[in-house]
């Protein structure tokens, strides 16, 4: 099957700042695929790209196998921008009947469906809508052509936790048929629970992308071990992965890099009354990706002079 | 109707009510005051008004003839006035095509819809036409209603030659705005450029008639392709009004092209 979304050195200057540079991306048909950075990372300009909404400096690209300039690849596409304006006295109903007739048509019942489920008032005038309102006449205008590519930036912005749950609930249903998603965030937290892979963007730049699955076994863990009887240190030192050990008579703290399994084959020779393992942080994985390409970008930088 | 077209009918709606109202306003205020005029020719007859400084005379469109029918209604509505307020409505309805949108930030879901660009800037230009065609036909039927009332004696296809030198003259100011806010986005430039031309524009004709140095500039003028063949005297100036139209042809191409090629929202 051939990619939904391919850019090779893709790469975006506004004048002389640079905007994103030498992005190659591949995106999988039916996967949900997380694009993470910062604020003025590049998310937006590579997701306004795949659009057409801004044409790229240089390098080459296709979204559902056509050229972004071919106005059909819109109408596969179902779109919530960043920075969503909707205004004046025009009903939200009424601004989603005319993007629904421009998009070819869509059934009013679909609308009001999605509508019941973000629980949005669309008899509002747009001007008056509240930004997390104006978010769900977002998402409800993205979702309903039930396009085969779904691009979201921030969806989750002013959104209240109830209706984020309802909102990644639709994104399940959009992968379950097989379709599609691209997601921004600058939280991890956010897209972790629906993400199959994320991307990280940073300064520009694809720093990395990575299964969500492999960030997982990755991830830093916090153990906690509480036996019948106290345990010797010696059984629990030197496992492979295992580190920080504290052991406290029948108790034993650990942190494990990647899989707890020697920990769990040492503790097993002993009677375990109580275990604790924290949520993996990928946040905190997230962030030594961060930390470790702005050094790398610091290395860079030294050997040359930055103009004034 | 194409989607985009009814939708933005539908966002003009207002602003054309208003207009409508507002110019019509103007129109009767004017031709409701003709009666009095036309009572008191020792008042407004050729002597008194000879007592102008001739560049101000020159400036109203010379103003001969004010106590007739038809020389107050080119002199009071058609010359200045009436076509000023058409550019003014036409601008902002330009404005309303791209660059207002664009810097509002409702213009990048509409990018995104399956139109092609083209198709999106010439659907614009289709409403923003078709919207002052309403208010020219509005205020069209208003003029002729009350000239009839008003015993001007100006026959009905003499107004209509005027009003619709005075649409095409608003229509190209209107995609004058467009064609700067499709090519910039900003719509501060497109009123800008729109401002010096028209009223460029206007000094230009109407002094050039008698400072020779400026008379050149006259064949660049917008407003000489209205006002030159006199329409409400002569009947409709044919060519001159295809010359406006045809002006009015290229700066959409331009802006359809402009448009196609350039970042949005940037």
């Amino acid at each position: 099957m051939t990619a939904v979304v391919e850019t090779e050195g893709l790469t975006k200057f506004y004048g002389r700042r640079r905007g994103l540079e030498d992005l190659d991306l591949e995106i999988r048909p039916g996967e949900v695929f997380g694009y993470l950075g910062p604020n003025g990372a590049g998310k937006t300009t590579t997701i306004r790209l795949l659009l057409d909404v801004i044409r790229p400096t240089r390098g080459r690209m296709s979204v559902l196998g056509m050229d972004p300039r071919d106005p059909a690849v819109r109408g596969r596409i179902g779109y919530l921008p960043g920075e969503l304006a909707l205004e004046g006295r025009e009903k939200a109903s009424e601004y989603l009947d005319f993007l629904g007739r421009a998009r070819g048509g869509v059934p009013r019942e679909r609308i009001a469906a999605l509508a019941e489920r973000l629980d949005a008032d669309l008899s509002v005038p747009m001007g008056k809508l509240s930004k997390g309102n104006k978010q769900k006449v977002g998402l409800i205008q993205a979702f309903m052509h039930e396009p085969e590519f779904l691009i979201l930036d921030e969806p989750t912005s002013g959104l209240d936790p109830l209706v984020q749950q309802e909102f990644l609930a639709m994104v399940r249903e959009v992968r379950s048929g097989g379709r599609t998603v691209l997601m921004s965030s600058h939280v991890l937290a956010e897209v972790e629970h629906v993400s199959d892979r994320v991307g990280i963007v940073r300064s520009g730049r694809l720093v990395a992308v990575e299964d969500i699955a492999a960030l997982r076994e990755k991830a830093v863990r916090r153990v906690e071990l509480h036996f019948d009887a106290p345990v010797p240190r010696e059984a629990f030192e030197n496992l492979p992965g295992v580190r920080d050990l504290k052991v406290e008579g029948a108790g034993v703290r650990c942190t494990i890099d990647g899989r707890p399994d020697a920990l769990v084959k040492a503790a097993a020779r002993f009677t375990v009354v109580h275990l604790v393992s924290a949520e993996p942080d990928l946040e905190e994985i997230f962030l030594t990706y961060y930390s470790e390409s702005e050094e790398e970008g610091r290395h860079a930088r030294a050997g040359v002079q930055e103009p004034a | 109707m194409p989607a985009l077209v009814s939708k933005s009918l539908r966002d003009y709606r207002r602003s054309l009510i208003r207009w409508t109202i507002g110019i019509g306003a103007f129109f009767t205020l004017y031709l409701s005051i003709y009666p009095n005029i036309s009572e008191n020719k020792e008042i407004y007859g050729a002597q008194a008004l000879a007592k102008y400084p001739g560049a101000l005379r020159d400036l109203m469109g010379g103003m001969e003839d004010f106590t007739s029918g038809i020389g107050y209604l080119s002199s009071v509505v058609y010359q200045l006035f009436g076509p000023m307020l058409f550019v003014v409505c036409a601008m902002l309805l330009g404005n309303r095509a791209i660059a207002q949108p664009e810097e509002a930030g409702t213009l990048e879901l509409t990018v995104t819809l399956p139109i092609d660009r083209r198709r999106l800037v010439f659907e614009r230009f289709v409403a923003l036409a078709l919207g002052l065609l309403a208010v020219a036909a509005a205020t069209f039927l208003l003029v002729w209603v009350l000239s009839a009332v008003s015993d001007m004696g100006v026959p009905a296809d003499r107004i209509l030659a005027a009003h619709t030198g005075v649409f095409l003259l608003g229509l190209f100011f209107g995609v004058l705005a467009l064609t700067v806010g499709a090519a910039t986005g900003r719509k501060g430039a497109a009123m800008a450029v729109v401002g010096v031309v028209a009223v460029g524009g206007y000094i230009v004709e109407t002094m050039g008639k008698n400072v020779d140095w400026i008379s050149w500039l006259r064949w660049i003028s917008p407003f000489h392709y209205y006002l030159d063949g006199r329409p409400l005297h002569q009947g409709f100036p044919v060519g001159d009004y295809l010359v406006l139209a045809g002006a009015t042809a290229v700066l959409l191409i331009t802006a359809i092209l402009a448009f196609d090629r350039r970042d949005v929202g940037v």
